[in-house]
């Protein structure tokens, strides 16, 4: 039986292409003052960035509950005996512990892995893409979970900051800490580092940003897989997709849209490329 | 969306007793927010301590009405408060008691009043109350639920979520009302403190206390742009803090106003709260036996507590040191004007030197800086050429590693700065600082100190000139003139930014003219200014 693939909806991966991949992904929750969203479920990514902006109201968002997981478990376990889940970094939300809180909880035969990627975003979302691609392939649960723990340092992942505004109102910032507060108009580069956001380095406009990325990118030439994510700026990321398709193939190339879950830190115009570094024969 | 109209008195003691466990999980890094010499080193810990002694008082309570549990929280506060914050929060609870005396149960009108009467009561406790703490927290948080209660949406949840959210606003806002808290870039520990307590207490009636206990309460972040925390090399004088003496004294007929007159003399941070029976006494003293020998006059002296408050800062300089993250390279640089620092100090300048154009800092001065910065490793960045030389002097000076990133003016010091990347080595930092300061034009403008024939220029003592990366080239009359005839001369096809920084004898009204005319002449660029405070030179103009 296929390894059916659980993540959380961190990983930027979208319903068409976790469709596609037979990959489940389980929502955030997004708060704004009374009124709950699932993370791209009842909320578009549009719609949050246009509430973020124009909204009085500053968002929140919640760890799917366990019983979110578990009934996911138990959908699945009717499909198939051995589940893998992928979440983002235990150091950033509870979704790891809810997930395994509902391992805890479940009664059926079906087993259940489930890592901690220490990653978000794509860095998460280009785990899973491969790791569903060789779950269809036929890979078993054990292949899988040594596949994935082996690709996580080789998941590379910045993103562009277009403002600090939002970093420093969400508070939940881990060792970019130091970026808060400068005088002048700073555009910080952030990377994951041991699963929490770190500082790079800082630039002064949007084009040394891209200029960045698409510099970050061009190091590793021979990647498995480069994804381009924006929060509100379709336009940029795909200029900045079609400078990289000089280096890489353009099947290797994914383009994902930022969760309103980093977005509410990120805050609009905020760009990410990830790297998956091709695996070393 | 869930609603509560009212809760019990059982309800009631749940619910603090929710808020308790939430407090606990941040207590430690509420300690961390202490700002020495705001009074008792341990905030965090203390506000739980109290909140501990509240909650079996309310336990051992027989009455099981709101207004009973109140008073036992209330009377376990007092019997149990630790330090200033800890004594505080316990007139707060005596304060939600009176309010809420006689009513079985609570709603949302009798919470938001009852938490009025808490700040109110609060506020009377302190023989010099001061804002910026968890009094002006307790304060906007109750004004935010009487206005929701009096809006008529007066859902026990509503009236909570309105003191919750006006707290958090309150805390994050009260850096600007206390400027320790603002130098530290910190939010006041004690209104961090009963902020998280309301907000746990909000969870619980959301039907939340399941989720808590895979979650932690937020610190909230100062709202004052200021956590980088740069040293200004400047020796103050150091004076005794005393010693923080508490007691809790029991007796009759204990009138709280007298105590306080006859005690006010004898210290700082007086606060007597309490009974006819029980009183809570908290002072810091250079004096505290006199103290004890009065207390003992008025009745039985019970949990004695006198603490060295010397030591105690001693104990917190060594706590901030372990707590003050590990820096593996440090950069200091020479900086004149207040604006300038703020700007250096926000991009994460470790130290900074006072220095400039005719006020060079001494090798000495620069060397103490070296010495003072808590990393072997050290990157100089002198902002000024006359300074670069005696800032080469430091490295046959000191066993520590010491390399020059020789910038001569503050443009380059600021994108030499912004170049620091937090992944590489030093040596990589200092050729990336060095290759950066490359990429910046600079343009000074300021007076002549005397007349001179340069470049072709006939200049006259005191007439306005302007410079580029050090070279004298235009003479004028305006400023604003000068500086469009500059920009002019420039190549500005590759250019992003221009920044700025007007000096401490130039008015912020010919800043923003300056700005306003530089925008209209160069629509594609970005122009920010920013008060520099620099002596001497009117702006300092980067193009980067």
């Amino acid at each position: 039986m296929t390894v059916k693939i659980i993540t959380d909806s961190l990983s930027d991966i979208t319903s068409d292409l976790a469709g596609e991949l037979g990959v489940t992904v389980v929502p955030l929750t997004v708060i704004f003052g009374h009124e709950t969203f699932l993370d791209r479920v009842t909320m578009t990514t549009d719609e949050f960035y246009r509430r973020l902006t124009d909204g009085t109201v500053w968002p929140t968002t919640t760890q799917p509950t366990p019983a979110a997981f578990a009934e996911v478990y138990n959908t699945l376990a009717k499909e198939t005996d051995e589940i893998l889940v992928v979440t983002l970094s235990g150091k950033m939300s509870g979704t790891y512990q809810s997930a395994l809180g509902a391992k805890n909880m479940f009664k059926g035969k079906c087993r259940i892995e489930i890592i901690d990627s220490q990653l978000v975003a794509m860095s998460l979302g280009s785990l899973v893409i491969s790791a569903a691609r060789k779950a269809k392939a036929g890979a078993t649960l054990d292949e899988l979970v040594n596949s994935v723990k082996k690709a996580m340092p080789r998941s590379h992942f910045v993103v562009y900051f277009d403002t600090l505004k939002y970093l420093a109102k969400g508070g939940r910032i881990g060792k970019a800490q130091g970026l808060l507060g400068a005088m002048l108009s700073v555009k910080p580069i952030l990377t994951v580092k041991e699963g929490e956001m770190a500082p790079l380095t800082r630039l002064r406009s949007l084009s040394a940003g891209l200029d960045y990325l698409y510099n970050f990118a061009k190091g590793y030439p021979d990647a498995e897989l480069v994804a381009v994510e924006h929060a509100t700026t379709p336009d940029e990321a795909d200029r900045l997709a079609d400078r990289l398709s000089s280096t890489f193939p353009k099947e290797r190339i994914i383009k994902a849209v930022i969760s309103p879950v980093l977005g509410v830190y990120g805050g609009p115009g905020a760009m990410a490329v990830t790297v998956l570094e091709a695996e070393k024969k | 969306m869930k609603q509560v109209e009212t809760i019990n008195g059982r309800e009631l003691k749940e619910m603090l007793t929710t808020a308790t466990s939430w407090l606990e999980k941040s207590a430690s890094d509420i300690d961390a927010l202490n700002v020495f010499p705001v009074p008792d080193g341990d905030t965090g810990t203390n506000m739980l301590l109290t909140m501990r002694s509240s909650i079996d008082e309310a336990n051992q309570t027989a009455d099981s009405s709101a207004a009973g549990v109140a008073q036992a929280i209330a009377r376990g506060a007092l019997l149990g408060a630790r330090g200033n914050s800890g004594v505080i929060l316990s007139q707060i609870w005596r304060g939600l008691a009176e309010g809420l005396e006689n009513k079985p149960s609570v709603n949302g009108a009798d919470f938001a009043e009852a938490m009025h009467q808490a700040s109110v009561t609060a506020y009377k406790g302190i023989s010099n109350p001061v804002e910026g703490t968890i009094l002006t927290v307790a304060k906007d948080a109750a004004e935010a639920g009487q206005a929701q209660a009096a809006n008529g949406d007066a859902d026990l949840i509503s009236v909570l979520e309105a003191i919750v959210s006006a707290a958090s606003e309150s805390v994050a806002n009260t850096p600007t009302l206390l400027p320790v808290l603002k130098d530290a870039g910190v939010v006041d520990a004690g209104g961090q403190g009963l902020y998280t307590i309301l907000e746990g207490a909000l969870r619980y009636l959301r039907g939340e206390a399941e989720q808590m206990q895979f979650r932690k309460p937020l610190i909230i972040a100062s709202s004052v742009p200021q956590p980088a925390r740069a040293m200004r090399i400047s020796p103050k004088e150091e004076k005794p803090f005393g010693y923080c003496t508490e007691f809790l004294l029991k007796g009759t007929g204990f009138n709280q106003e007298k105590i306080k007159t006859k005690l006010k003399k004898d210290g700082e941070s007086l606060i007597v709260v309490g009974d006819d029976n029980t009183t809570r006494v908290h002072i810091h003293t250079e004096d505290p036996g006199k103290i004890i020998r009065y207390a003992t006059s008025l009745g039985t002296v019970h949990q004695i507590s006198i603490r060295n408050m010397d030591e105690q800062h001693q104990d917190y300089l060594e706590m901030q040191k372990d707590r003050t993250p590990e820096i593996d390279i440090a950069t200091i640089a020479v900086v004149a004007g207040e604006g300038l620092a703020d700007v250096f100090t926000s991009l994460g300048t470790t130290a900074i030197v006072s220095g400039g154009q005719t006020m060079n800092p001494s090798t000495k001065e620069l060397l103490m800086a070296v010495k003072s910065v808590a990393s072997d490793k050290v990157i100089v960045l002198p902002n000024n050429k006359n300074i670069i030389l005696t800032a080469q002097q430091l490295q046959s000076l000191t066993d520590k590693q010491v390399e020059i990133v020789p910038t001569e003016t503050i443009p380059q010091g600021v994108a030499a700065l912004l170049a620091f990347d937090y992944e590489a080595d030093f040596q990589t930092n200092a050729k990336l600082m060095r290759e950066a300061k490359a990429a910046v034009r600079t343009i000074e403008i300021t007076r002549a100190v005397r007349g001179a024939h340069l470049n072709g220029l006939n200049i006259k003592k005191k007439q306005t000139i302007g410079l580029l990366d050090g070279e004298l080239l235009v003479a004028g009359k305006d400023p604003l003139d000068i500086l469009t005839k500059m920009l002019a001369k420039l190549d500005l096809t590759n250019a992003q930014i221009i920044t700025i920084y007007y000096g401490a004898d130039t008015d912020t009204v010919e800043a923003e003219a300056v700005n306003t005319s530089i925008r209209e002449q160069y629509p594609r660029l970005q122009v920010e200014v920013i008060q520099g405070g620099q002596p001497h030179y009117n702006y300092i103009v980067s193009i980067e």
